[in-house]
């Protein structure tokens, strides 16, 4: 009798269940159709955390540059290879004394809610970020002066550097998105996440809700100036998980999404298209020149010559479509780049003479890497098996990627001999400087030369494009040469879409930003 | 009463419980070897900006001022802002608990049932085939990490059979859909059911099988009740008198009790939130969090407590002694 209790019991439990997943499935179907017509306007972009800020005059991270570049455009943009477009701005004129730029403003932009784009909205953009307080002023300095902005009549900007610098000269008009005057003028304080009135702005979509942690929900702007997006609505979702957002898009429930080499292969047989671009991303070795046991050039360079960076990008990137080597301080992308530089091309045989020549054995140093991140991890484990070859122990340091740079970052760290790291800067070689003059902001490695440091300078004011070539080819090879960082790979970042939208390609993938102008997809 | 002079006083001992707890998170966050401003700078930003961000979050000062300061704000009933997303916290946590409190309380009462009814079964049966079979299951259950048992359930019910929805708590733009909610709350709800049932069925069984030889349990035989009626008159009661303890034990769980399958499933509750503040070393969210479950705790182990006095006539009556 009890256990016919027991039976009735399991019974109604399984009844109910089954009962459960028939009603969601009959409610699927009918909500498939719906769903169905939804997808068809609406593109889901998986993004893996909420933007740290959507203020245009402070953003730094990335998924904030992205909703950024979807509300907002700036006066220039610059291409992946170096090259630039002109968005809102008709023409760019440097003055020839190096001392100004002129910017004519296209005359026929509209803002969302259909008021006029004028020099007033740029100059106000402009005198905001330039304040320290607001936290992003760095590019529009010059030493220790601020760049002055100028409106010339309604349409026309000048823009005045404090002295002659051919780096601000170049960027100056770049990666600042201009927001309206009208909306935001009575905004007292620009250092803020979200500015108070909803945005409003000039770039191909309009935001409709931000929910936190869960989505934000973007709207076509029907007065882009670069003709309305083809695709009505996006919807950035937040999808923390790496592994859920991978299912999700075998499934439809997202439609792109960022993902690494080792996951393509599980991606290959659905309907999905993968695109591998170069960010131009700088992976590398760093070390501490600070570390007395690194002291000797020769031992950094036997290091160096004990390394095989094909081995180390084969292991953590798979195939050379997602990556390439990397040989300069600048990504191989980049048009000042050059590869007529020490390669330190394996040689273990040199590696082991010049440690003879320097007279150190048994050289025992660490390793620093993020331990969360797999490509790191991985290389770590293969250098340390390499210098093993030549007779240096390695010990491995993994952490925490922040903890590690905080530490080295201070000025006389000794706690890490070597790290590994990655950096992306930007296209002006002067952007560089933070990380290898004797007094950038980043320079992790502590490297000190007189030498780099006067090229840096010289660059920074060179007008002419031809020698500045030659004066920042002059400092590659010398970062070579000095043997203190060992570029190892410009990895490739790859988005996985699915291949009910199109014109990807169109589109244009770039660094950080993913889409370039997301109104060319379109959607079937 | 004696009662509420006894809740009272606990009451006041949470206070310098709480300031110990404050303080000693606060240091240890301090201890870390970086903090929240060195987490979100970029390498083309100037040591003077950074300086210049420290020192607007106060982070240049020492630390006994900078928890001052927390603690000064505390008492006004202000949780502060997110140092990163500069959000309100107490707006934030406004909107999150809830969703929080939306998944757990339904699984957790759903383990709790499953729990009784398994647990007294199989004490009831001890031995025999059945009893083998829960506790192989428990034993199963609690060697299974969440995480993993999240996923499967993702692949097969969310992309292999395709029935539920997979990321987040609604569909965009039917929000207000109470069957696009169940439909995105089942997994979730499921993996989480599982999760909590097996240690609260072995909890049940254990003190069945205590109750059982219990010196009643004989006299009730000796009078010639039967199994069923010793089972359902006196050995169920005794049983949920330690289970009303654990429902105490258990408040905090509102909170905190879902940090992982909250964010494999997107769902916006306090779980991805308290992630990605820990990872950016976000003090004030760390704070506030650790804060809120501190105090879930002590009041749920009071709750227990009293409870407990009120449910069990016995401990009643030695209290008033």
């Amino acid at each position: 009798m009890k256990n016919k209790k027991w039976l009735a019991i399991l019974t109604i439990a399984i009844s109910g269940l089954l009962l459960l997943s028939a009603c969601s499935s009959t409610s699927k179907k009918s909500e498939e159709k719906t769903a169905s017509k939804q997808e068809k306007d609406t593109f889901t972009y998986a993004i893996s955390s909420d933007p740290s800020s959507l203020n245009p005059i402070n953003v730094s991270d990335r998924w904030g540059l992205t909703v950024a570049n979807m509300i907002y455009s700036p006066l220039v943009r610059v291409n992946a290879d170096g090259s630039t477009t002109n968005e809102l701005a008709e023409s760019v004129e440097p003055a020839k004394d190096g001392l100004s730029v002129t910017v004519k403003l296209r005359s026929d932009i509209k803002w969302s809610d259909g008021e006029p784009l004028t020099a007033d909205d740029v100059v106000f953009t402009y005198e905001q970020k330039v304040k320290k307080e607001n936290g992003n002023a760095d590019s529009l300095w010059v030493g220790d002066k601020p760049i002055r902005f100028e409106k010339v009549d309604t349409h026309t900007v000048k823009f005045i550097l404090p002295s002659v610098s051919s780096a601000a000269l170049n960027n100056i008009a770049t990666e600042t998105y201009i927001i309206p005057k009208h909306i935001f003028k009575d905004v007292k304080d620009f250092s803020v996440s979200e500015l108070d009135p909803d945005p409003v702005g000039t770039g191909p979509y309009k935001l409709t809700k931000y929910k936190r942690g869960e989505y934000l929900s973007f709207e076509a702007n029907d007065s882009y100036y670069g003709g309305k997006a083809n695709i009505k609505k996006v919807v950035l979702q937040i999808v923390e998980n790496t592994d859920t957002t991978k299912v999700a898009l075998k499934k439809g429930e997202i439609d792109a999404s960022y993902v690494l080499p080792s996951d393509i292969s599980e991606l290959k047989d659905s309907d999905i298209t993968t695109y591998a671009y170069s960010e131009n991303r700088v992976g590398y070795m760093g070390l501490n020149a600070n570390s007395t046991k690194l002291k000797d050039q020769k031992v950094r360079q036997a290091i160096f010559y004990a390394i095989n960076k094909d081995d180390l990008n084969k292991a953590a990137y798979l195939s050379t479509k997602y990556y390439d080597n990397a040989y300069s301080i600048l990504p191989p992308n980049n048009p000042y780049a050059t590869e007529d530089v020490e390669k330190y091309k394996t040689n273990t045989k040199k590696a082991k003479q010049l440690l003879q020549e320097a007279g150190v054995s048994d050289l025992k140093i660490n390793l620093a890497f993020t331990a969360s991140d797999d490509a790191q991890s991985l290389q770590a484990t293969l250098i340390q098996q390499q210098l093993q070859k030549v007779g240096i122990t390695v010990e491995l340091a993994g952490g925490d990627g922040t903890a590690i740079y905080t530490e080295l970052q201070k000025a006389d760290s000794t706690k890490y001999d070597l790290f590994l790291g990655g950096y992306i800067m930007g296209n002006d070689p002067d952007l560089y400087s933070a990380l290898f003059k004797s007094t950038g902001s980043a320079n992790y490695f502590h490297y000190q030369s007189e030498k780099t440091d006067q090229l840096f300078d010289q660059g920074a004011q060179e007008l002419d494009d031809a020698k500045r070539k030659e004066i920042y080819a002059d400092l590659q090879k010398q970062i070579a040469d000095d043997a203190i960082f060992y570029p190892i790979v410009d990895n490739k970042k790859i988005l996985a879409v699915r291949n009910t939208i199109g014109n990807v390609k169109k589109a244009g993938l770039v660094p950080i930003y993913t889409f370039e102008d997301l109104s060319k997809l379109t959607i079937k | 009463m004696t009662t509420s002079k006894y809740i009272g006083k606990r009451i006041l001992q949470v206070i310098p419980l709480l300031l110990i707890i404050s303080f000693i998170v606060f240091f240890m966050i301090h201890l870390a070897p970086y903090d929240v401003i060195d987490s979100i700078t970029t390498p083309n930003m100037s040591k003077e900006t950074v300086a210049l961000m420290k020192a607007k979050y106060g982070l240049d000062q020492p630390f006994i001022i900078q928890y001052g300061k927390w603690l000064l704000n505390i008492l006004h009933g202000d949780f502060g802002y997110s140092v990163v997303s500069q959000h309100s916290i107490s707006n934030e946590l406004a909107t999150r608990i809830p969703n929080t409190i939306k998944l757990i309380l339904p699984s957790y009462f759903t383990a709790l049932v499953l729990a009784i009814v398994l647990g007294l079964f199989a004490g009831a049966n001890k031995g025999k085939r059945i009893d083998r079979w829960i506790d192989g299951i428990c034993s199963i259950g609690i060697s299974m990490p969440t995480f993993w048992f999240a996923m499967l359930v993702i692949y097969i019910l969310g992309y292999y059979l395709n029935i539920f929805p997979i990321i987040g708590m609604h569909t965009i733009g039917s929000e207000n859909s109470f069957r696009d909610f169940l439909r995105h709350f089942f997994m979730p709800y499921f993996v989480l059911t599982v999760a909590f049932f097996p240690d609260l069925t072995r909890y049940v069984r254990s003190s069945t099988l205590s109750q059982l030889s219990e010196d009643y349990v004989l006299v009730q035989k000796s009078f010639g009740a039967s199994k069923r009626e010793i089972f359902t008159h006196h050995i169920s009661r005794n049983v949920l008198l330690p289970i009303i303890t654990q429902i105490g034990l258990a408040l905090p769980m509102l909170v905190t009790g879902a940090i992982i399958t909250e964010s494999i499933f997107g769902w916006p509750g306090i779980g991805p939130f308290f992630l990605s503040a820990t990872k950016s070393l976000d003090y004030p969210i760390i704070m506030a969090i650790l804060l809120l479950s501190a105090t879930l705790v002590i009041l749920g182990n009071l709750l227990s407590d009293v409870l407990y006095a009120i449910v069990d006539p016995r401990i009643r009556k030695e209290g008033s002694r």
